[in-house]
């Protein structure tokens, strides 16, 4: 079903980024079989394009292997692997924040505040590249999900995480500190597909068209 | 300390010599670290040789002036005894007697003392470390093109900015000048006077050649040699002479990925010593005036004293001491800290036991720790942390005890902060320089 001649295309398996991704790829004018949703790996039925479904922070290394022509990922996630990768459109979906934040009733306010807390956060490598530019050591603690809440139970200070509308923080009594950076989709290409000429780079270069 | 009352010797050491204390100690093994992870990165294994020699093997290896330096002595045995002079010759003998052994071609690194009874100088030492990369056992330009990208790696992994990697070939000027019709025998002092062009300028170079040969070989020397432009460029100015060794090294190097930012081919590089033979290297670091941090190149015959076999190879050394006082002047080792990074306190005699588990936990989590040997004065304690540089002190009192709880006292910042025992390993482990 698959072949080497196809041009592949890495989304997110499961999570927000999903829908939209598959309704680009739709705008670009390739057509998939709904029922075949949920398979790892699909064919567009006019035009050699596949689209490979895999875990949102897998798509970098697909791409970097060049197993995967181009990938629709969140720039939060190339930014945590300290990677450059060439982005040919913003998708202008998925957009969010990494911020620090502290319990509201905290006297932890500014940045320099944060010398020496404890910080949990599932983003290690931005959260400490952050701080080193700030010139601030402190002692991030990784946790893989719900760092909302650590703070509540004594396991830390104060959080770096992603924010979309904030409700979380709210929920959680949570004020920020700081934004680390803004991020949203982007389409990126894999650095071993050096074929100019392509009828992806075609058609998001020159508007969409439906006949092919 | 007690006092005692017998004679008092004086604590001296000879002159030429150092004493390094932690600090600088701290500084120097954190640099020899460095360079040797990148040495062993590109596969080379490590060798040492005595630091006493027969003098037989090393007598007349170093010129005239070379000799009278050696440190020479009888030993209680009566035998002819040298102290190590360099570790190119003791190479040489090493390779002479174990090379049926020895992997062909041989890579090798070696940081060792060495003692030259030389006048000691500001920078100049009766002792030094010297530290070596060699390769022997082809002729093939890749191994230089090799040494070229280790020299960069381990110039990179300092964190030196702003270098140059300077390469020419004995090749070249010896066809330079053979054209030029400078007798052989006059070439070395041209050379010479011509490796002096850094220290005393032009016109001293052409008043010590004037001795040698006449003004329009001088001219024609100094045109050849003297160019400016990008290596590309000055190749193109050389094409009469022998320059394909030059021209296939840079192509080398450039598919090795050398930036030219770092790799200045220039013609009038010579290198002091007379036993080089091809691509000859010397690296000069910007903002630090103590000439070259490393040099080398390839040489013919390495082993020909001491075995029939031929063996050529190209090396070269790092200059220790130098390559320390630049980092130390471009204060790329202010952050250098000693071993501690944790003191736990001992508080008194009761919370001793709940001290010394957490020194134990500490210990087992891989944090550099230690524990103070007597129960004083909290500020004696600290005045002891902060000597040493150690960047946190625990303290568990007995309210510590109590809660089962640690403070912990950032002694940078004089931030103190009170957390849960059992956390105390993820919080130094998360912690972001340690």
């Amino acid at each position: 079903m698959t072949s080497a001649k196809n041009i592949r295309i890495a989304i997110q398996k499961q999570g927000r980024l999903q829908d939209p991704s598959l309704n680009f790829i739709r705008s670009l004018g390739f057509e998939f079989k709904k029922e075949q949703l949920g398979e790892l790996i699909i064919q567009c039925t006019n035009a050699p394009v596949e689209i490979l479904f895999v875990r949102n922070i897998d798509i970098p290394e697909y791409i970097k292997a060049g197993v995967a022509d181009f990938g629709i990922v969140g720039e939060n996630i190339i930014y945590e692997r300290g990677e450059r990768y060439n982005i040919i459109k913003r998708l202008g979906f998925g957009k969010c924040k990494l911020i620090i934040a502290s319990p509201r009733e905290s006297s932890l306010r500014t940045i320099e505040n944060l010398q020496d807390e404890r910080i949990a956060t599932s983003y290690t490598k931005s959260l400490q590249d952050f701080l080193r530019q700030n010139n601030i050591n402190a002692s991030i603690i990784e946790i893989n999900g719900s760092v909302e809440i650590t703070p509540k139970l004594g396991l830390s200070d104060a959080i770096c995480d992603i924010v979309q509308t904030g409700n979380t923080l709210k929920t959680y009594e949570l004020e920020p500190i700081a934004t680390i950076f803004e991020s949203e989709a982007v389409f990126i290409e894999s650095p071993y597909y050096n074929k100019k000429k392509n009828i992806i780079l075609e058609r998001i270069q020159y508007g969409n068209s439906k006949t092919c | 300390m007690t006092k005692k009352t017998n004679k008092i010797i004086e604590p001296k050491i000879l002159r030429g010599t150092r004493d390094f204390l932690p600090e600088e100690m701290a500084r120097r093994n954190l640099v020899q670290q460095k360079i040797t992870s990148v040495f062993e990165r590109f596969g080379y294994d490590c060798i040492d040789t005595p630091a006493i020699e027969y003098a037989e093997t090393l007598l007349g290896k170093y010129g005239d002036e070379g000799s009278k330096q050696l440190y020479r002595f009888k030993d209680n045995g009566g035998r002819d005894i040298v102290l190590r002079f360099d570790q190119t010759v003791p190479f040489a003998r090493v390779v002479a007697a174990n090379y049926s052994q020895l992997p062909m071609p041989f890579k090798r690194y070696q940081i060792s003392k060495v003692w030259r009874a030389d006048k000691p100088a500001k920078g100049r030492y009766r002792e030094f470390t010297q530290c070596d990369i060699d390769i022997i056992g082809t002729k093939n330009l890749l191994a230089e093109t090799e040494i070229a990208k280790a020299m960069l790696a381990v110039f990179e992994k300092l964190g030196f900015k702003e270098f140059i990697i300077k390469i020419n070939s004995r090749r070249l000027i010896n066809s330079i000048l053979d054209s030029l019709m400078v007798k052989q025998e006059d070439q070395p002092a041209v050379m010479c006077a011509l490796d002096k062009f850094n220290k005393i300028g032009r016109a001293g170079v052409i008043e010590e050649m004037k001795l040698i040969c006449d003004e329009k070989t001088i001219e024609n020397i100094l045109d050849a040699t003297l160019l400016t432009g990008t290596n590309s460029e000055k190749v193109e100015k050389l094409e009469k002479y022998d320059i394909q060794e030059v021209k296939n090294f840079l192509r080398l190097c450039s598919q090795a990925g050398i930036s030219e930012t770092f790799l200045e081919f220039d013609p009038s590089l010579v290198r002091g010593l007379d036993y080089y033979t091809g691509i000859i290297y010397e690296v000069y670091v910007n903002g630090v005036d103590i000439g070259a941090v490393c040099a080398g190149g390839r040489y013919d015959d390495l082993c020909g004293l001491f075995t029939q076999e031929e063996f050529s190879g190209v090396g070269v050394a790092f200059g220790f001491d130098r390559i320390v006082v630049a980092m130390e002047t471009l204060g790329l080792l202010n952050d250098v800290r000693l071993n501690s990074e944790v003191l736990v306190i001992y508080f008194d005699e009761e919370t001793l036991p709940k001290s010394l588990e957490v020194w134990n936990q500490l210990q087992s989590t891989g944090i550099d720790t230690e524990i103070y040997f007597e129960p004083a004065k909290l500020q004696k304690q600290f005045a002891y942390a902060n000597k040493k540089k150690i960047r946190f002190v625990v303290l568990c009192g007995p309210d510590e005890v109590k809660e089962n709880a640690i403070t912990i006292k950032n002694m940078d910042t004089g931030k103190q902060k009170t957390i849960p025992q059992s956390q105390l390993d993820s919080y130094f482990k998360g912690y972001t320089n340690l």
